[in-house]
């Protein structure tokens, strides 16, 4: 019942302690479910967290560290429910996280999306313009974390637009057409945060154009901005400046809770949907850290039912800044992610030769 | 080609200039006395140099090759030879250190330069602050150094350029490759002349046992002793050197196991702390990642985990499978006695860091090990102490030709 109430109420509506109760209720009933069904679930809650099933704060909740997904195929239902598997995108060299989700979990990963989506774009489908090519979503079986992204998000959307070509080129006199049928009223753009600077940014700041209707919902990450030294707040202005571009909403998800997604406030901050929520953590001692201090991001989630996701110690390090006072209306706990945690190198007898010739 | 002369000269030659360098570098005779000289001058540089004093490792060199220690390696060496065996030069070694222990370079070195070695060292273009302050104090010590000492050693740098370690190897008459299993596999793609021989060291896996009944007699002062020796063993090169142990075995009876072991770890994370041993957030995380996923492919009953040091409770060892990630984290498993040991031990196993036992048990464990397994045992605390005695060699031997003389006259038929 409770997840129900955490989807009806519109988003970002309740004060955090309200809604740790209600959130709290549903992750131990997940939590119950996984140890039942994932015998991996059960044995890494046994011996990592003793066993603990009477949780009196979500901090209590046994977490798994994201990057088992990469080594162990995690799921909680037999093979013949498995509807889908998501793999991580990752970047070249890296193993990808697998991701089973069965219809149950798949469904409310969309509706959840939705919940958060008609929060910043109304009832209404809008007209949309994909930042992406089209070819990234031919099968349908198995889905990278990009593909995954963009078909979720293409639901909000009618008329959709691929806005790049399959070598990533700008189709601008198609993008034109787009903007003179639909683009003195609301439009929907979407697409990865790089994608959207490198390949669509970068390409119309010469042209003059309008997106002043327009509604940016970007993500996937800084980490490439950041290497050419782009700020958050620099990719707004710039996009504003450019094309009048004024609505944008930046989010922070990963593949390992679909549907769950963090989205900006008005005030520049992400903020958790009501069946979510943020952790923040010491990465050394893994105790929880209070408002202000920058520690390794723990995301719970009381979606995933097919596979043990509902509670992620991330690699990511984030730090929550207000709790219920935002100036953007929000309630809950307002926070910004940093990126990645920086790799250290340890030392030793490593392989000095071999890397280098690789 | 880039090449870069680090010593004699200094600075960015090419492979033709290399290779000359090399050959007017001449042999010497084992020990001699400018050889003794220069190491025990290096050794009084590094603990002069008030830099160098902030690197325990450095420090743990320059006592490993002061006066005294190099006089009773040369006693040794002595000991060595009899009438119908004499030591000599192998002639040209070429050393590939391993990047990361910053000291190894120095070590490798020494025992193939006492015994009267030309060699060539090649070190990485990407090296650490130590390794370049030892660097700069070893150059000093051999340019102020004797005939033939000063004219011993050819030090290069370089990067990619298999075509350099090609050369380098065709002049050589023995190649001293320090591992990893990656490096040896792609060093030895350049074939060595037909006489020429390989010292390797190759990826190893190292491990502690402990006697319980001995551990638990300790006072509370003398376990805190020895766990300041373990975080010694453990944590100078955050877990990575090859003879950092990874595993401990609580040798004894079962039950006492627990109560030894958490006494321990307890103690072992104290002196983390006093000595402020922290490791980075990205270790710390990919700790936990290895943890977890070790509890799913291993038979680990619990877990202990502290800010500096995770530890994992094997029911057994029959499917350990040596992974580990470093910056400490042990697995333990409790044995009836050391030689419960035995079947679990591999070839990959080189280094048995012990306490609590007497000199039969470790001899009669060798024995029974026969050659599959373990290359070292040492006390705990020693674990990095380097000697001549190394992944089965005897590098003092190892480093020379022996030269066989018989001069008895043939025995007629009467």
């Amino acid at each position: 019942m409770s997840l129900e109430d955490l989807f009806q109420r519109p988003q970002f509506s309740l004060p955090q302690l309200q809604k740790e109760a209600l959130l709290l209720s549903e992750l131990k009933q997940l939590d119950r479910l996984h140890r039942e069904r994932c015998e991996e679930y059960f044995r890494l809650s046994s011996i990592m967290f003793h066993g603990v099933e009477n949780f009196g704060a979500l901090s209590d909740l046994p977490f798994l560290p994201v990057g088992l997904f990469k080594t162990h195929s995690l799921a909680s239902v037999p093979k013949e429910d498995v509807f889908r598997v998501l793999m991580s995108s990752g970047t070249t060299g890296q193993v990808p996280s697998k991701i089973v989700l069965d219809r149950e979990t798949a469904q409310l990963q969309t509706l959840a999306l939705s919940r958060i989506m008609t929060h910043v774009l109304g009832p209404q489908r809008l007209p949309m313009i994909l930042v992406e090519q089209p070819d990234l979503i031919k099968d349908r079986t198995s889905f990278g974390a990009r593909a995954a992204g963009l078909i979720g998000m293409m639901n909000f959307g009618r008329e959709h637009f691929f806005a790049l070509d399959s070598d990533l080129n700008l189709r601008l006199p198609e993008l034109q057409d787009f903007l003179a049928r639909h683009g003195n009223r609301p439009f929907l753009i979407f697409g990865f945060t790089f994608l959207i600077w490198s390949r669509f940014y970068e390409q119309l700041r010469e042209t003059v154009i309008d997106l002043s209707h327009g509604i940016l919902v970007h993500g996937g990450g800084w980490k490439k901005l950041q290497d050419q030294a782009v700020s958050a707040t620099d990719f707004r202005r710039m996009l504003e400046e450019s094309t009048g571009l004024k609505k944008i909403y930046n989010f922070y998800g990963m593949v390992e809770q679909v549907g769950s997604i963090f989205l900006e406030g008005e005030d520049g901050y992400l903020y958790p949907p009501n069946f979510a929520d943020v952790i923040i953590r010491d990465p050394n001692t893994l105790d929880e850290l209070p408002p202000g201090e920058i520690g390794a991001i723990q995301v719970v989630s009381a979606l995933p039912r097919s596979y043990p996701g509902h509670s992620l110690l991330t690699e990511d390090l984030g730090v929550i800044h207000a709790i219920d006072s935002s100036s953007c209306g929000r309630f809950g706990k307002a926070f910004s992610v940093m990126g990645r945690i920086p790799r250290a190198e340890l030392r030793g007898c490593s392989d000095v030769i071999a890397a280098q010739v690789n | 080609m880039d090449v870069e002369l680090l010593f004699p000269n200094k600075g960015a030659t090419d492979l033709e200039t290399v290779l000359k360098t090399v050959a007017s570098c001449s042999t010497a005779r084992p020990f001699d006395e400018s050889m003794l000289a220069a190491c025990a001058d290096l050794s009084r540089r590094i603990m002069q140099d008030a830099e160098a004093r902030r690197y325990p490792a450095l420090m743990a060199l320059a006592f490993w090759i002061r006066k005294a220690e190099l006089i009773r390696l040369h006693e040794e060496f002595a000991n060595l030879d009899r009438p119908d065996r004499i030591l000599v030069p192998s002639g040209t070694v070429f050393h590939l250190p391993p990047r990361n222990v910053d000291t190894m370079f120095v070590y490798s070195w020494l025992l193939s330069a006492l015994v009267g070695n030309k060699s060539i060292i090649r070190l990485s273009p990407q090296r650490s602050d130590s390794t370049n302050l030892l660097l700069r104090l070893f150059r000093d010590a051999l340019a102020a150094a004797e005939e033939p000492a000063r004219n011993s050693t050819v030090i290069v740098s370089y990067g990619h350029e298999s075509a350099i370690t090609f050369a380098l190897t065709a002049y050589s008459d023995l190649r001293v490759i320090w591992g990893g299993d990656n490096t040896i596999n792609e060093v030895r793609r350049a074939s060595l002349p037909s006489h020429g021989r390989e010292v390797i060291f190759p990826d190893r896996y190292s491990m502690a046992a402990v006697n319980i009944n001995s551990y638990l007699a300790l006072s509370p002062e003398e376990r805190d002793r020895l766990a300041d020796l373990f975080f010694n063993d453990v944590f100078w090169f955050d877990q990575l050197a090859c003879s950092s142990p990874q595993l401990v075995a609580w040798c004894g009876e079962g039950t006492q196991a627990r109560i030894a072991s958490s006494d321990f770890f307890t103690r072992v994370c104290a002196c983390a702390r006093r000595r402020h041993y922290l490791t980075s957030a990205a270790n710390s995380m990919q700790k936990l990642t290895f943890a977890a996923s070790a509890i799913l492919d291993m038979c680990v009953e619990s877990w202990q985990r502290f800010p500096e040091l995770t530890i994992l409770s094997l029911a057994t060892l029959s499917d350990f499978n040596r992974s580990h990630p470093g910056g400490g984290f042990v697995f333990e498993v409790a044995v009836n006695s050391l030689a419960g040991l035995v079947p679990s031990l591999v070839r990959k196993d080189q280094t048995l860091t012990t306490f609590g036992f007497d000199d039969t048990e470790l001899i009669s464990l060798v024995r029974q090990l026969n050659g599959k397994a373990i290359d070292r045992i040492v006390p705990i605390g020693q674990a990095l102490q380097f000697g001549r005695f190394w992944d089965g060699y005897d590098l003092l031997r190892a480093f020379c030709r022996e030269v066989y003389v018989n001069n008895s006259p043939i025995k007629t038929m009467a």
